[in-house]
């Protein structure tokens, strides 16, 4: 039979050209060559798999020049045509964490080749990747290269033989958010005695299901130059132009508007309504105002209290709308007032 | 009378409370019944029953009967939670038979308001 | 408290003229076992069969499953309150037939579940596939109301599971385990530094075909209360349910608690097993703030340092699970929970309908929506007829080569909250 085809990607780092001075290193491919923790790999391979490149970069280079690179690399991947992909260990080192996720997606969508890659677990790649490749979680330096590739090179194995991959806690992936079923040592009861034996010395446990993360939100400070201030307006209660010219849905918004009051000084009956559906809209457009504060932000202006109202304002029916969506929506929407200078918004309900 | 209401799509339940109890019918699917009592529920009423009663899978009964108060107060962020995670629960039986035969139809109408009557049981009590 | 249990295994049921034990094997006649089962006027007709480990039987709609038991010494009999007259038990001696189990099985309602393969892929998720089981597919008489066949079947299956164990009552068990508690100060004294754990049980409760009975009470009309361990082992709870085959108790389960006796089993080792907390899972919201308050408040009475709270059932229970948790939690206790879990087929949607930051220690039985694809078994004890109504079934669920494509949900016990199964999820 003939050997699994491999391709390993690393940083300029680890193939030993230099530090943070030669991160600007351009992708660059190295057929035949096995390279750093490449020798690792090959190690724990034996006779079953080989590296048949490895392809070299700079992170600074793949940060900064991220369409040129991921094309570059795409590109030398396909020629080489492996049967998996494998990007690091990366370990702590945030660039390298979230190089080697995204190229390793990439590789998975768009050369339909499997990828496997790993990190820390607090690498901001593991939190953006986790879900999409499968990320072994490393410890958080080099030191734990021998650790880190016993669980990644049998992985990578598997899936270049497309057979299927067990859980999490048995292949040493970080959990992906899929739930997948397998028969555990011991009964549940004896599993839920140990656990609480654990907890009650004060050890360290892993629950097996981890609850959802709880999306508490912790105020901001407050503003404390009101005076200078710009400040927008945003809401769920689907305040709209007249006419809804986006046509966002009453009820489960699929999407938001994003709409200019420049010299808007009043939301007026012939001028704005509501789309919401969830609510007796009669008041609401005889004048919307009542909902998104247009008039009375306007008098704070006059009166200086306020810096300034700023000029666009974004909004969407809160009504059915899937928790996903709304944050979907204000995560796309908040860059947008942060790069406008926004200091503070107003976010009105109904 | 009752200090509740109940929202059903059950004709049953109907048939047996239709004039003693305070009864909202609709004649639309189980999660649209979620659906209504969500909005009773931003509207202020308290949610007196679990949305999900019964071990019934959303997608096997098409019955559903829930108790909210007839009372209207200001809005409660439990409630809120767990009609809209109810909601959400939902959505994850995507599997939904057909169900065309009346015993069946009737059996699953004698378990919804059976479940129901142990929430009377207990707000009558 | 202390209660000796004597394991008499049995290795075969065979059909015979009289009933008996001999050698293991447990001889049954059906005449006798029939005049049993149809002493209660609500059933019409009963058919018996065996079904052993590795044939190439399905069992189903299954409704319940006893593990026959004999009090031997001691106060009170098997299933106080509802077979045996009220009395307290989990003290003095009892048997069991080991290796064996009556299972009851008939249409009660239309959308009835639960499968019991004895061989091939879906043997692997179930426990009873192990056992020796005695089907009894019960018949009721004509216009009976589904709330009296379900409560004619429970209370023929405890029948038919006494009569049986009474058979033992003068054999020598092949094996004895010998189980005992201690009152709260007894237990304080002889094991001080010792962390005091409870076992809290909530029970389905919600109305026709979910409830569940201690010492013959309807648990939903219960407060929380306390129990000690070994009660449950006498038949102190029976399970009234028929629905979700994969996360009810059947009382089996209940008579082999895992929870119980794997603490037994580190009573006075790591632990201090102080006693069993029971309490339920009604519809009501009001009731159950009320009985997750008694439960938090009984935990922090009895010191407590630590408990494992067991759920039964999907959805409506979450929510008690998740209170108990978290009330029990706040007092100081620390709290592991077992459940189950509802992620989708594909495994990637939120598993339970509530969830808290408190409940950070879970076990879990697995995600009871994977699908598995039971291939055509020679025989079938009870009927196929609904088993495209079952939950976890579909209208394509019966495939032209007579396999089933169905959840794991249809499985009798096959994601037991109780912790009975090796069965997990990541």
């Amino acid at each position: 039979m003939s050997k699994i085809r491999v391709v390993h990607y690393i940083n300029q780092f680890f193939a030993n050209i230099g530090g943070e001075e030669k991160a600007d290193f351009p992708a660059e491919l190295r057929v035949g060559e096995v390279v750093g923790p490449g020798m690792a790999f090959k190690a724990s391979f034996k006779d079953e798999a080989e590296i048949i490149a490895t392809i070299v970069c700079g992170d600074s280079y793949f940060n900064e020049n991220l369409d040129k690179a991921k094309a570059d690399i795409l590109a030398m991947v396909k020629e080489q045509n492996p049967d998996v992909f494998i990007a690091g260990p990366a370990f702590n080192a945030g660039r390298y964490g979230v190089a080697c996720g995204t190229i390793a997606d990439a590789v998975q969508q768009e050369l339909g080749i499997p990828a496997v890659t790993g990190m820390y677990k607090e690498n901001p790649g593991a939190d953006m990747f986790k879900d999409k490749v499968y990320t072994v979680a490393t410890k958080n330096s080099a030191a734990g290269m021998r650790d880190a590739v016993a669980k990644m090179a049998p992985l990578a194995l598997k899936l270049a033989k497309k057979e299927e991959i067990g859980v999490s806690s048995e292949e040493g992936y970080m959990p992906n958010g899929i739930r997948k079923n397998f028969f555990e040592n011991e009964r549940g009861s004896k599993r839920a005695i140990n656990m609480l034996l654990a907890k009650l010395a004060g050890k360290e446990f892993t629950t097996e299901y981890p609850m959802p993360d709880f999306d508490r939100v912790d105020p901001m400070p407050a503003v404390k130059d009101l005076a200078h201030a710009t400040i927008a307006l945003v809401t769920s209660g689907g305040i709209v132009p007249k006419g809804n010219p986006d046509h966002i849905e009453s009820s489960s918004a699929s999407r938001y508007g994003e709409y200019d009051i420049t010299g808007v000084m009043d939301l007026t009956e012939d001028t704005y309504e509501t789309a919401h559906g969830g609510y007796d809209p009669v008041y609401a457009n005889e004048d919307a105002d009542r909902v998104l504060p247009v008039d009375v932000l306007r008098d704070l202006e006059k009166e200086g209290k306020i810096g300034k109202l700023h000029h666009l304002f974004y909004t969407t029916t809160g009504n059915g709308t899937a928790v996903a969506s709304s944050k979907a929506f204000a995560e796309e929407f908040s860059k947008k007032l942060i790069a406008d200078g926004v200091d503070a918004v107003i976010l009105t309900s109904t | 009378m009752d200090d509740y209401i109940i929202i059903t799509n059950n004709p049953m339940v109907v048939e047996e409370f239709g004039t003693e109890k305070e009864i909202e019918f609709y004649d639309v699917d189980y999660e649209n019944i979620l659906v209504k009592v969500r909005d009773k529920i931003y509207k202020g009423h308290e949610l007196l029953s679990h949305p999900l009663s019964g071990s019934v899978k959303p997608g096997e009964t098409p019955y559903k009967s829930i108790m909210v108060s007839k009372r209207v107060g200001s809005l409660e962020e439990k409630y809120v939670k767990l009609i809209e995670s109810s909601i959400q629960t939902v959505g994850k039986f995507s599997f939904k038979p057909t169900i065309n035969d009346q015993k069946t139809l009737k059996d699953l109408q004698v378990v919804d308001r059976t479940l129901l009557n142990s929430a009377i049981a207990s707000a009558d009590a | 408290m202390k209660l000796e249990m004597g394991h008499i295994f049995i290795k075969d049921i065979v059909f015979s003229d009289t009933s008996k034990i001999e050698d293991g094997v447990l001889y049954v006649s059906k005449a006798e076992l029939e005049k049993i089962v149809l002493s209660d006027e609500k059933l019409k007709e009963v058919s018996f069969d065996v079904a052993k480990p590795g044939e190439s039987v399905r069992i189903t709609p299954v409704k319940d499953v006893i593990e026959p038991r004999v009090k031997v010494e001691g106060e009170g009999g098997i299933f106080p309150g509802v077979i045996a007259k009220v009395g307290t038990v989990g003290s003095g001696k009892t048997y069991a037939l080991k290796g064996m189990a009556v299972v009851t099985a008939g249409k009660i309602v239309g959308f009835q579940e639960g499968i019991i393969d004895m061989t091939g892929p879906g043997a692997e998720y179930t426990p009873f596939s192990k056992l020796n089981n005695l089907v009894m597919v019960c018949e009721p008489i004509e216009d009976i109301k589904p709330h009296q066949y379900e409560k004619a079947v429970r209370l023929a299956g405890f029948r038919v599971a006494t009569y049986l164990g009474e058979l033992s009552k003068s054999l020598t068990p092949d094996e004895t385990k010998v189980y005992e508690t201690q009152t709260i100060m007894e237990g304080k004294e002889k094991y001080p530094d010792l962390p005091r754990v409870a076992y809290v049980q909530m029970l389905q409760s919600q109305g026709l075909l979910h409830d569940t009975y201690v010492y013959g009470v309807d648990a939903k009309q219960t407060l929380s209360t306390i129990m000690n361990p070994t009660e449950v082992m006498d038949g102190a709870i029976v399970s009234g349910n028929c629905v979700s085959a994969c996360d009810k108790n059947t009382t089996y389960h209940h008579l082999n608690n895992p929870v119980i006796h794997d603490m037994l089993e580190e009573h006075g080792k790591t632990l201090n097993f102080v006693c069993q907390i029971l309490t339920n899972e009604n519809v009501y919201l009001a009731d159950k703030e009320r009985s997750s308050d008694w439960t938090a408040k009984m935990c922090e009475m009895l010191d407590l340092d630590g408990v494992i709270v067991s759920q039964e059932g999907f959805g409506n229970p979450d929510t008690d699970l998740i209170m108990n948790c978290k009330k029990i939690e706040a007092k100081g206790v620390k709290t592991v929970i077992i459940t189950d879990e509802y992620a989708g087929r594909d495994g990637k949607s939120q598993s339970l309908a509530d969830a808290d930051a408190a409940a950070d220690a879970v076990v879990t039985g697995g995600n009871a929506n994977q699908v598995i694809i039971l291939p055509k078994l020679d025989k079938v004890i009870g009927t196929l007829d609904y088993v495209t109504k079952i939950a976890g079934a579909s209208d394509e669920t019966l495939r032209e080569d007579g396999s089933l494509e169905v959840e794991l949900q249809v499985i009798t016990g096959a994601t037991n909250e109780t912790g009975f199964n090796k069965l997990s999820a990541r």
